[in-house]
């Protein structure tokens, strides 16, 4: 397509809000589970965290080359990790998932940090949608060349 | 002190137009202007037919994404306007051509 290269910051920006939108997606999952000290696969809950890269559409040397002088194509989302941090341990001897010394494991989760993470993905989110209308304004105001 | 005068540094177009202009192809050199605005008036109805789609898809709750459905609508939007720039370009030459002195 011809007219595809004026588009490449808004696609640039958009893969950027779509993994932001995932982050917050994550985050919330993380708060929904705050609490939780039962998973399928056993032990508390786990923090889980998004993994981002620069992505890069270079298939061919030729293009690996010319990539040295253009901007990327936005980010990409490698993958969901999760916090190996040590669960946290709270004396709650009634609960059916305490130990025999009445511990009872609960997932590594700060909910203050996950608020504060919550807030960095919301203005992320806005500083992408703030790329996408100042590049919509810079093509029609070059529309107006002339007029 | 020295000071470097400033130098305006041309862009540089990679890989799209400029490239396929300077190019001695035979192929190229016949490409038709024609040839050129109906193909640039198909990616144009491709956006609008993306972003048409991406709306339904969104209503049918096939797009998880927000985003999506806008920047493709956004996308349709400023292609069409770049479209109407381009034929009132070509309607205006047009009339200049018709109002010569015959």
């Amino acid at each position: 397509m011809i007219i595809m290269g004026i588009f490449n910051a808004i696609d640039a920006a958009a893969s950027g809000m779509s993994a932001e939108r995932l982050r917050m997606d994550v985050i919330s999952n993380n708060i929904a589970n705050a609490n939780s000290s039962r998973t399928a696969e056993g032990g508390p809950y786990r923090r889980q965290m998004v993994v981002f890269e620069a992505r890069a559409n270079a298939s061919s040397f030729a293009q690996i080359m010319a990539q040295q002088q253009s901007a990327g194509s936005g980010v990409r989302v490698t993958g969901i990790m999760k916090d190996q941090s040590a669960p946290r341990l709270v004396y709650d001897p009634n609960h059916p998932d305490a130990n025999k010394e009445g511990y009872r494991e609960m997932p590594n989760i700060n909910i203050i940090s996950e608020m504060v993470d919550m807030m960095t993905a919301t203005r992320a989110y806005e500083a992408n949608v703030t790329a996408v209308n100042a590049a919509k304004n810079m093509a029609l105001k070059a529309l107006e060349i002339g007029q | 002190m020295k000071v470097d005068s400033l130098l305006l540094s041309p862009v540089k177009l990679q890989n799209t137009i400029m490239d396929s202009n300077n190019v001695k192809d035979p192929n190229e050199q016949k490409l038709k202007f024609s040839d050129v605005l109906s193909n640039a008036l198909n990616d144009v109805n491709q956006l609008q037919l993306n972003a048409q789609r991406s709306s339904v898809d969104l209503a049918a709750g096939k797009i998880q994404d927000i985003s999506e459905a806008v920047i493709a609508t956004e996308k349709a939007t400023i292609a069409l306007q770049l479209t109407m720039q381009v034929r009132n370009k070509i309607v205006d030459a047009y009339q200049e051509v018709m109002r010569m002195q015959v």
